[in-house]
């Protein structure tokens, strides 16, 4: 129990800080898809006993240098290709692990996490996509804040756009990786997307965005290891609960104090 | 003689297929002004891409003195990013090439500066998409100052301004001037660009370049336009245009 606590905390703190990034960047859908994107490759690690981190890794480093790719030359990737990757993921997935490994019970942990049974490897994982997003956010926030807010700008400006889009990119999917084993393939937004979403309704500055992310993930990370405990289901679905009901906790509050001024903006993607 | 701070020879940009923009080949001094002229989707905004290194040429050469500082027009940049007047400002900063170490206390007074310059001292700290359209140019045009460019580019800087703040941006592109900077203004306003020492008219290729006397005539700016423009007898004054805008967004 103390790892998974340990675990949670640490992918909150990588989720946090990406997650403000991602919707800042409107990279949310990326973000989900990256996630999803792994689950064929866990399958055939679970199977065959390869590391499930680095199958997992290969698999989200591979789609995130595809998107960006993509995005470079002018053939953005786009909405529509992005839910073709989750469907066709998912599906692989599914085949593989109901006809091929027969791997049954293995796919409900895959999918949704799983609170017992996280190893120290998890651990390592996770405080290296934790330490890395701490680095990053501090050497690279000021380029991403422009880089969203003007592209064309900051390109003038000299910066270096492509590395540090790349950056992102990699980050987010090292991460997604990390907290593959405590929430699952499917529901690894939870994490990244949703405190961020939450956060961005309730700050007016970056910095103020990046810290309130950041409370909010290690709430709702801990909130839900909690209500996954009570009620013996598994972590990935009870913190993805905890993190919608917090979201729209936040979001009908706002609506009701200020309705002319409420903006639903922030769970925009892409 | 001046050197030249910005120069297209025979220049062809594309995207990809066929060129967009061609023919394009002028020369201009440090310290002068250059007015865009053109239709939507005429090439404006192309050849500023061009002129920043976004888009390397078809065809051609351009050169730009030093690392020019690019204002696009305001509807692009987020309105609903969390950065107040004062972080725009200092984006501006970014282009010292230190843009991995946190700002420094002079880059904060140099944006802080920028922005008395462009009369926004005491709305810092606003939140950037608060404030009205003509504000938001002023603070881009502050974070141009702050960046220190030696070349200043600017796609429609008057587009939906108010008359307050036109009138200080148009006073303070002379103040740039007065600093030896180079500026190249896109503009639908015909009339405007009579105030510049240079226009240049495009409509997939270069039309037409010189001072805006000479240049903008009947004929030019009929093979500008076509038909997006009423042209107006005033007698013995000089012709008077009006463009009809048609908003296709196709740059």
């Amino acid at each position: 129990m103390r790892t998974a606590v340990f675990e949670v905390s640490l992918i909150a703190v990588a989720g946090g800080l990406l997650g403000a990034w991602i919707v800042l960047r409107r990279l949310a859908f990326f973000a989900h898809a990256t996630g999803t994107a792994t689950f064929p490759g866990l399958v055939i690690a679970d199977a065959t006993g390869f590391s499930a981190t680095v199958a997992a890794l290969a698999v989200a480093l591979a789609y995130a240098g595809g998107v960006e790719r993509g995005g470079r030359t002018g053939r953005d990737l786009g909405d529509s290709a992005t839910a073709l990757v989750l469907v066709f993921a998912l599906a692989v997935g599914i085949v593989l692990a109901s006809d091929v490994f027969d791997s049954g019970a293995a796919v409900d942990r895959l999918l949704f996490g799983t609170a017992i049974g996280l190893g120290g490897e998890d651990l390592w994982v996770a405080a290296l996509a934790a330490g890395l997003a701490v680095v990053a956010t501090v050497l690279l926030g000021r380029a991403w804040t422009s880089a969203g807010f003007d592209p064309g700008a900051a390109a003038t400006s000299g910066l270096p756009l492509r590395p540090i889009d790349l950056t992102l990119l990699g980050l987010v999917a090292l991460s997604a990786v990390a907290a593959l084993p405590a929430v699952g393939a499917l529901l690894v937004t939870s994490m990244f997307v949703v405190p961020a979403a939450t956060a961005r309704l309730l700050s007016s500055s970056v910095p103020g965005l990046l810290c309130v992310s950041v409370s909010l993930a290690l709430l709702q990370g801990a909130t839900g290891l909690y209500v996954s405990l009570w009620l013996d289901v598994p972590p990935g679905p009870a913190i993805a609960v905890v993190g919608a009901a917090l979201y729209a906790t936040v979001a009908l509050a706002l609506a009701a104090r200020s309705p002319a001024t409420a903006r639903p903006v922030a769970l925009e993607t892409a | 003689m001046t050197a030249a701070a910005v120069v297209a020879q025979d220049l062809a940009v594309a995207y990809g297929g066929d060129p967009v923009l061609s023919d394009v080949d002028f020369s201009l001094e440090a310290g002068s002004s250059l007015c865009l002229l053109g239709p939507n989707g005429g090439g404006k905004t192309t050849l500023f891409r061009a002129l920043t290194g976004e888009l390397a040429p078809a065809s051609g050469a351009v050169s730009v003195t030093g690392r020019p500082a690019y204002v696009a027009q305001t509807e692009r940049t987020r309105l609903d990013f969390p950065v107040s007047a004062l972080d725009v400002a200092l984006m501006g900063s970014l282009a010292n090439g230190r843009w991995w170490l946190p700002a420094r206390r002079a880059d904060r007074a140099a944006a802080q500066a920028a922005l008395g310059r462009v009369s926004l001292a005491d709305r810092a700290d606003e939140r950037f998409g608060a404030l009205s359209g003509g504000q938001r140019q002023r603070v881009l045009l502050a974070r141009a100052l702050v960046q220190d460019a030696p070349v200043l580019l600017l796609d429609e800087p008057l587009a939906g301004v108010d008359p307050a703040s036109a009138e200080q941006i148009d006073a303070l592109f002379d103040e740039l001037r007065a600093e030896g900077r180079t500026l190249l203004v896109s503009t639908h306003d015909v009339d405007s660009a009579r105030t510049f020492d240079r226009v240049i008219c495009l409509n997939e290729r270069q039309v037409a370049f010189g001072e805006p006397g000479p240049t903008l005539t009947r004929a030019v700016l009929e093979q500008t336009y076509g038909g997006e423009i009423v042209l107006l007898e005033d007698g013995d004054g000089p012709l008077r245009a009006v463009t009809v805008q048609h908003h296709d967004h196709s740059h």
